[in-house]
């Protein structure tokens, strides 16, 4: 063998170890920082579940690398946009996988949006923890990288039925919006009211930018119905609240976590005690005008100096914090594989604003089973009437 | 000196930059990530679009918003054809481009009669409604959410792959056939038609026939275009095929260049290529993207091969104005919007 | 039944009318459509919510900032946007005026965005719904009304009997002549754009209370206004306001009697039908040739 060959030879075994050395590197970890992915909507009308959830993100993990980070490496977020809109979803979710290369991902704004990404994400093996997203069809089927700190669409819409049934209501009727995340809301709860043996009196739908609810009003006051179950956002739920009172049709009305700040709603609605029947879910216990967050608030002030705190933001932040407690407990060797299996073991994970500690320990990884009622008198105070996990 | 001159803009011509870039993309899931390879393949759908578009509005000079519509259409048609019939991709791509011509071909009868921003806006009216029933019709489109398609599966190559040769052949065969058809009679009618209705029909061209010919063959293209769509996703929901996106394809072939086949290649790697790069933007990107459509209207307003074909002979389209083609048709609007003829007629 | 789908249906389309009357205003002094009117009108409502809230400054003398801000963003908008592209063709006009609602709507959610999903503003009135007999109103919903004839016969009046309507009519109707006969032509444009704007501001501040604030607010409002004015007759006044309640009554029947996914769609179908029989819109005056 010449000595030319020789030394092409080693140089190849160099090569080739330093690649090896190099392939068993995590994606998305260095030995200073530890990279996470998040897509959501950045622009358009459903930024609040994108954007606005991001910052909260970002907040925690500023106070995390204040404090000297996750065993020593600070955590960076990689925000993508997905516009609320499938393809997009599935690009931004290519991008940060395959691009990016993140160790894991901690976003999904829009149901729609994450479930045309969760194909990518699962076949990839990246852990995902969804902050936002409601559809059911992100755990059902289940893969075993993907959890959810958000409240289910079915988890809501059983709370909702159950409220009613405990309210005594009699001729239950649904106002539903007609786009995905009215479907990915409607279905579960219809298929719940089934299993209990109820049909709606009434079942009527609002465009989300609807200025005018009275055809809506109008017939369900026909109906006599008694409920009302709102799979609305704020804005035409408002409307509807505020055309039923023109009517004096005030009926017992049942919200849903989209509607998770009841004092913004009753500035919304604009006509004194149209709220008064009006109870909320929300994904956390806490609204931004909770003392108990008082830190966040100034946390979010300080960082996005035009914000304001708003459930959005917190829902970022209780996501953020048990991802961080994960990340925390998988220790200074971190892996993928390491992470999803701590993760998975995590039974009650405590954070500053979920209604109960997170359990990641269950076989359809819905960590947040716990939704908080709320209702505010009319001028008054929000009270939480309780906190009723589901099982 | 000159003969090495002419040679290097005769090099410099888009027919041989096109037959590099070609080859480019070919070598390109040797060397690219997932990731890039999906934008690759969005690049020959854009391409597609933005060849098709420019069909109707730069050769025709009808100011069609539906393209996004019948895009959607196509993604529809192929993907629901699979789903619900069982169809493969080799079938359903092609009844769903038929399916998305058929619309675009009757969309041709009203816009016998309008002109201008009337088109423009009852072709957005048409647009919308597409929309509603891909929305509302939950039996057939599955409504909202929208439906998951499976992948295509091809021996030797990934579905990505795959999917990534035929988006890049199909649209070069469709280029090309472009640009012959753009040098034929119905080329030539349909300029015809852009310049001057009423000297068009004096020499004979029968209007309807060829107004059709040119929505048919555009619908075509954005059909086709829907298909490979939908295989690449393995998704089809109705929110893809939004006026945000019919915005989108209007840029290609303005900042392109209206009236120019090679244009619109150009064009649709612009767009792409302003969207990835916007990314990095992340929340400013509305105002960047505003900001940048603006100032490419108002800086190059007869977009990029317009520029380049005063640059160099060989961008030199034989049809291409050297300002917008819708000059004629913007002289007709401000004379028809502003004066007392009637709608029918629009040629003062 | 109908006496109140019919009350809904006016109410929303007073909505529909202001906005088109702003468009309608532009188009008959300048001959093109603004597609980024629906944005002034989001960034002036914003304007307005931020001079009251966060300046502290008495409503009535917020409105009326928010409309003089909202006139200077349209005479600046004319200058930098609309024209050096006066003389180009539709695509570019309509892709420039697609660029500056790009840049105001980013803006908007740039700047207000962070505050809350729909900010509500204050109505000029109490909010407690009023009965007078049958029928029940929210007043904010009669000042809306009042708005919107307002608006119209003040224009009606000013195209009609002053010197300055007359010149923009005379511009639009032909920009040649009119430059022959001394008319600054731009200038007449820049002030056209920016009463339209102005306009699009006073219409945020109305309808605010109503339909709340958000940075989207001003597409779906705009599509709406758009239709309106085309169903109305493009330069036609009057035609807006008809056109606007016409849109608001079938959107409100056909969502009353049909269903109500057809109150979204009715709107297309309209202008689709419109443009097919009576391009010209119902009140779309042939405009006399002014010898």
């Amino acid at each position: 063998m010449s000595r030319a060959m020789v030394r092409f030879g080693a140089w190849g075994m160099l090569a080739l170890w330093a690649a090896a050395a190099n392939a068993q590197d995590v994606p998305g970890v260095t030995k200073d920082t530890i990279t996470i992915g998040s897509f959501g909507a950045l622009t358009g009308p459903s930024y609040l579940y994108g954007k606005l959830v991001m910052n909260g993100v970002e907040a925690v993990f500023d106070k995390v690398n204040a404090e000297g980070g996750i065993h020593g490496r600070k955590l960076v977020l990689l925000r993508e946009d997905d516009r609320c809109e499938p393809a997009a979803a599935i690009a931004a979710a290519k991008k940060l996988i395959h691009q990016d290369k993140v160790f894991a991902i901690n976003g999904g704004g829009c149901s729609n949006a994450s479930i045309a990404a969760k194909d990518e994400v699962a076949q990839a093996g990246v852990p995902w923890l969804i902050f936002a997203s409601v559809h059911d069809g992100l755990t059902n089927p289940v893969a075993p990288t993907i959890f959810s700190s958000a409240l289910s669409a079915s988890i809501e819409g059983q709370a909702q039925v159950e409220f009613a049934i405990k309210q005594n209501a009699k001729k239950v009727a649904i106002v539903s919006m007609r786009d995905s995340w009215g479907r990915s809301r409607y279905e579960p709860l219809v298929a719940y009211m089934k299993k209990k043996g109820l049909t709606a009196v009434a079942d009527e739908e609002l465009a989300p930018d609807a200025n005018d609810a009275t055809p809506v009003v109008l017939r369900l006051k026909q109906a006599g119905a008694d409920a009302i179950i709102l799979v609305l956002y704020p804005k035409p739920a408002a409307v509807f609240l505020r055309d039923s009172m023109k009517f004096g049709f005030k009926p017992l009305m049942i919200g849903q976590s989209a509607i998770g700040d009841p004092t913004a709603f009753e500035e919304q609605v604009g006509v004194p005690g149209a709220t008064a029947s009006f109870y909320t879910i929300s994904h956390v216990k806490y609204t931004p005008d909770s003392p108990e967050i008082a830190k966040w608030r100034d946390a979010i002030h300080a960082k996005y100096p035009s914000d304001r705190l708003s459930v959005f933001n917190i829902l970022g932040i209780g996501s953020a914090q048990v991802l961080v407690a994960a990340l925390k407990a998988t220790g200074p060797q971190l892996t993928r594989e390491a992470f999803v299996k701590t993760l998975a073991g995590m039974k009650a994970i405590e954070t500053d604003v979920f209604g109960a500690p997170i359990n990641c320990a269950v076989p359809d990884h819905r960590c947040n089973r716990a939704p908080a009622w709320m209702h505010k008198e009319p001028g008054g105070p929000i009270k939480i009437i309780a906190v009723t996990p589901v099982d | 000196m000159m003969r090495g001159g002419k040679i290097a803009v005769r090099l410099l011509g888009p027919g041989p930059i096109g037959l590099l870039c070609f080859f480019a993309m070919l070598l390109l899931p040797l060397v690219a990530n997932p990731y890039l390879l999906f934008v690759g393949t969005q690049l020959s759908i854009f391409v597609i679009l933005a060849v098709g578009l420019n069909i109707l509005v730069g050769y025709c000079g009808q100011l069609a918003f539906s393209q996004a519509a019948i895009f959607g259409i196509g993604a529809y048609g192929a993907g629901l054809l699979k789903v619900h019939l069982g169809w493969s991709f080799l079938l359903s791509v092609p009844a769903g481009a038929a399916l998305a011509c058929a619309v675009g071909t009757l969309i041709a009868l009203p816009a016998l009669r309008l002109y201008g921003l009337y088109l423009a806006l009852a072709t957005l009216a048409f647009a919308q409604f597409t929309q509603w029933v891909f929305l509302n019709w939950e039996r057939v489109t599955f409504g909202a959410g929208g439906f998951r398609l499976s992948r295509p599966a091809f021996p030797y190559f990934t579905a990505g792959t795959g999917t990534f040769y035929i988006a890049l052949f199909v649209a070069a065969i469709l280029v090309i056939l472009a640009a012959r058809i753009i040098r034929s009679r119905f080329g030539r009618a349909i300029i015809a038609i852009r310049d001057g209705e009423v000297a068009a029909e004096s020499l004979g061209i029968d209007l309807l026939r060829y107004k059709a010919l040119a929505f048919g063959l555009s619908a075509l293209y954005a059909g086709v275009a829907g298909g490979i769509n939908a295989m690449t996703l393995g998704f089809v929901a109705p929110e893809t095929y939004d006026l945000f996106l019919a915005v989108l394809l209007k840029a290609m072939i303005v900042l392109g260049g209206l009236g120019s086949i090679a244009g619109s290649v150009l064009g649709a790697g612009i767009v792409l290529i302003l969207l990835e790069l916007l990314r990095a933007f992340k929340s400013a990107q509305e105002i960047v993207f505003g900001a940048i459509l603006l100032s490419c209207v108002l800086f190059a307003p007869s977009g990029l091969a317009g520029y380049l074909s005063t640059r160099l002979d060989s961008w030199r389209e034989r049809y291409v104005r050297a300002f917008s083609p819708l000059q004629a048709g913007a002289a007709r609007d401000a004379a028809e919007a502003s004066s007392s003829a009637s709608p029918v007629s629009g040629n003062a | 039944m109908l006496t109140y789908l019919l009350l809904g249906g006016l109410t929303s389309g007073a909505l529909y009318a202001l906005v088109a009357l702003g468009i309608v205003l532009v188009y008959k002094a300048t001959g093109t459509i603004n597609f980024a009117h629906g944005e002034f009108l989001m960034i002036s409502g914003f304007l307005a919510y931020s001079l009251y809230v966060f300046a502290g400054l008495p409503y009535l003398i917020s409105i009326l900032g928010a409309v003089l801000l909202a006139f200077l963003l349209g005479a600046i908008a004319e200058r930098i946007a609309f024209r050096p592209l006066m003389h180009a063709n539709m695509v570019s006009l309509v892709l420039a005026t697609v660029g500056v609602s790009f840049i105001l709507k980013g803006s908007g959610r740039m700047l207000w965005g962070g505050r809350g999903d729909y900010l509500a503003f204050p109505p000029l009135l109490p909010p407690n719904p009023i009965i007078i007999g049958e029928i029940i109103l929210v007043p904010q919903q009669l000042v809306v009304l009042a708005g919107a004839m307002i608006v119209m016969v003040a224009f009606a009046l000013f195209f009609r009997l002053t010197r300055i309507g007359k010149t923009m009519q005379a511009t639009a109707d032909n920009p040649k002549a009119a430059r022959l006969v001394g008319i600054r032509v731009e200038q007449v444009h820049m002030l056209a754009f920016g009463v339209g704007a102005a306009i699009a501001g006073a219409a945020a501040a109305l309808m605010a209370p109503i339909t709340l604030l958000y940075p989207d607010i001003g597409f779906s409002l705009f599509i709406k206004g758009f239709a309106a004015a085309v169903l109305g007759g493009l330069n036609s006044m009057a035609g807006a306001l008809l056109g606007g309640f016409l849109i608001g009554v079938i959107e409100s029947l056909a969502g009353g009697y049909i269903a109500t996914s057809f109150l979204e769609v009715s709107a297309f179908i309209v202008i689709m039908f419109t443009l097919i029989f009576k391009p010209r819109g119902l009140l779309g005056l042939n405009a006399v040739r002014r010898a």
